[in-house]
């Protein structure tokens, strides 16, 4: 598909204008799925926390510890949360998921309760870890940890779908672009053809398939058609300057 | 005869759709108007009428009594599931060949749950729900039990009873759901007690577990956590492993924790194949002090484990075991029960289900497991038989507390009641000597610093 000169200068603008508006998009939606999405799962996690906090009152009070131990193991198979523990008012640990132990950075860890937490385990990871208390801390405290890099990977898949999407609009527009110039291109380079062709004073017979074609169109490449039509037949310079009126009024 | 047999069918056929509230109040208004009843039947004859409603009770036929097992056929822990269903099918096998309770056999409806708590809460409804069994008998593992509690909860109206489970946590001996449950061993609270206690005795107080990071792990932790606190002291260290681990596992990383924390004992709340994995690697690392398991472990099972690799060299290992059963040794033939047991398992040797079987695992002759087992078999049947002619959920509790002071044959009584839901309370202790588990009856000599 060739590209007329006359656009050329058009498809490239059309071009970085698209790659201004993917570049610009993939940015933002980078920012703002990384900001969406750390927020949701914190406060997903916050909310989570509050809901094993409630319902620990109880067991923690009247009931058996394997109890406690095995709510947490429920909410511990959601994704993106890889440990919960619980402490009591006394700081004890009354219930964890770890495996081999409770890490020594959260054993000699000051407790936090309600902020967001950053750590760095050894062997585990980077975790953001959220909390709540239990009966406003009188009876203890849940944590929750997040690990980063499912966090990041979620946040990497999302944002991978907006830039497949953006990527692929782009590479679309670009195609339709090219498309749609050629498609305007087109009369005018039949009207070269035929200026060209009233220019060499060539034979009726030979141009007047293209002659048809842009003498009877009904947009600007029709009036200037009939336009060099009429001046290759009219030599009045005055009469020249009343047709390019006439032609200007249409 | 027949007619009076099926009337007795249809009458309590009604009487199974009855929830035990309304039941209650049934009988109170059934008292109420006795005496206008009888008037009234004086006047009318034979126009008064029983109600009307299905010829069976869910679970009872003419010939059966169908009982719901969810258990672990298969998976790591399979040797428990296994083993407890072989000693309940010998005796079981042996009632049927007597001509059943009250004309009926027991038959059991199996399904496997790996040890696993979601395929265990789907094969309870499943057999609630679809098989419509009688009771639920005979589960492994408190992960399990105690996620399958709300399910009998959820269809309390029912009247579903959960009868012996291989577990010995809390959660079905307390409330909201101890009304659902009825246990035969000893506790786990019970068990470390006793460790424990024997330990702080001979001088070892520096006490540490190792547990599965999961309910039944939680439940013996807080077993030891308890009874230190009666000594006014405290867990030194805790390790723990993740639910399925197998014999091939490297348990090195849990071993160096509790190795610098220097415990004269530790208390492992596990799984055979990981316990005996912990065993290994203390030993081989070189944490020589005693390695006490809790009757879950399923003794045999972890013994086996170390011969199979280490051949004789295993005493090197199995000398610091001790194990905690709820049954008695299952050499002391003395015992009525023991000699029973011996009898049918020869009788029978029955086979792992042949749905489940997986033909490398190979039972074993005698184990606690499968006494066990036989205890929930013969004590599940005596409740039967007490059920009576006309087995009905809504009374079968009646029947469990019907149950005073009974012989077990095991030198212990059983008695339940709606404030006891356990029958035995009994703890033994064990040692390894030349490749079996014998009574442990000198702490002192055998484990003193």
């Amino acid at each position: 598909m060739k590209v007329s000169r006359l656009f050329q200068r058009t498809m490239f603008g059309i071009f970085f204008l698209f790659l201004l508006i993917g570049v610009s998009t993939s940015v933002v939606s980078i920012y703002s799925v990384d900001l969406h999405l750390t927020s949701e799962y914190e406060e997903n996690s916050r909310d989570i926390a509050k809901t094993i906090a409630d319902a620990s009152v109880d067991i923690i009070l009247n009931r058996d510890l394997s109890s406690l131990q095995s709510l947490i193991d429920q909410f511990v198979e959601i994704q993106g949360i890889s440990y919960i523990y619980i402490v009591n008012d006394t700081d004890e640990y009354l219930a964890h998921t770890f495996v081999p132990g409770i890490p020594e950075e959260i054993l000699e860890s000051e407790r936090r309760v309600g902020e967001t937490v950053t750590r760095n385990l050894a062997g585990m990871g980077d975790f953001v870890e959220v909390s709540s208390y239990i009966l406003a801390g009188h009876v203890g405290s849940v944590h929750i940890g997040m690990d980063v890099s499912h966090v990041a990977l979620a946040i990497q898949q999302a944002i991978g779908n907006q830039i497949y999407l953006i990527a692929i609009i782009f590479f679309v527009g670009i195609f339709a672009s090219i498309w749609f110039v050629s498609f305007a291109a087109k009369p005018i380079n039949a009207l070269l053809d035929y200026a060209v062709t009233l220019a060499k004073r060539e034979s009726e017979e030979g141009s007047s398939e293209t002659a048809e074609r842009v003498l009877t169109r009904n947009d600007e490449v029709g009036h200037l058609a009939r336009l060099f039509q009429y001046f290759s037949t009219v030599s009045d310079p005055q009469k020249l300057e009343q047709a390019s009126d006439d032609a200007g009024k249409e | 005869m027949q007619h009076q047999h099926q009337g007795d069918v249809e009458h309590f056929g009604y009487m199974a759709q009855l929830t035990r509230r309304q039941l209650t109040q049934g009988v109170l208004a059934g008292a109420a108007i006795a005496p206008w009843r009888a008037f009234a039947s004086d006047l009318v004859g034979q126009a008064t009428t029983v109600p009307s409603g299905p010829l069976t009770d869910s679970g009872v036929t003419d010939s059966e009594i169908v009982l719901g097992v969810s258990t672990a056929f298969k998976g790591p822990s399979r040797g428990l599931g296994i083993e407890l269903y072989r000693g309940a099918v010998s005796y079981f096998a042996h009632v049927n060949d007597q001509g059943g309770v009250h004309g009926r056999r027991i038959v059991l409806k199996l399904r496997n749950d790996g040890y696993q708590p979601v395929p265990a809460v789907e094969n309870s409804v499943k057999l609630i729900v679809d098989d419509k069994v009688f009771a639920l008998f005979g589960y492994v593992g408190t992960p399990t039990v105690t996620r399958v509690l709300p399910v009998l909860k959820k269809f309390q109206d029912r009247d579903f009873l959960l009868f012996f489970p291989f577990t010995g946590a809390q959660p079905q001996r307390q409330p909201p759901y101890d009304e659902f449950a009825f246990n035969l061993r000893a506790s786990y609270k019970q068990e470390t007690a006793g460790l424990v206690d024997n330990f702080m005795a001979i001088g070892r107080e520096r006490i540490a577990v190792f547990y599965q990071a999961d309910a039944y792990g939680r439940s013996g932790w807080a077993g030891v956590r308890g009874a230190l606190k009666e000594h006014n002291t405290k867990l030194v260290g805790e390790a723990t492993y993740r639910r399925g681990e197998q014999y091939t596992a490297v348990m090195r990383a849990q071993v160096e924790r509790l190795k610098k924390v220097n415990p004269d004992a530790v208390i492992c709340i596990g799984s055979y194949a990981a316990c005996a994995a912990f065993a290994r690697d203390a030993i081989d690392n070189g944490l020589e002090i005693p390695i006490a398991n809790l009757s879950f472990v399923g003794s045999e099972n972890l013994l086996k484990n170390l011969t199979d690799e280490f051949g004789s060299e295993s005493e090197r290992y199995s000398r610091w075991l001790v194990n905690s059963q709820v049954v008695p040794s299952y050499e002391d033939l003395s015992m009525a029960s023991i000699s029973e047991y011996a009898e049918l398992m020869q009788r029978y040797d029955p086979t792992p289900p042949p749905e489940f079987e997986e033909h490398d695992y190979v039972p074993f002759a005698k184990s606690f497991t499968s006494l066990e087992g036989f205890l929930n078999a013969k004590l599940m049947t005596e409740i039967l038989v007490r059920a009576g002619p006309s087995p009905s959920r809504a009374l079968l509790e009646d029947a469990v507390f019907s149950i005073q002071n009974h012989d077990l044959g095991i030198g212990e009584q059983v008695h339940f009641s709606p404030e006891r839901r356990q029958g035995l309370d009994q703890v033994y202790y064990t040692i390894v000597d030349n490749n079996r588990f014998v009574g442990l009856t000198d702490w002192k000599a055998k484990f003193a610093v």
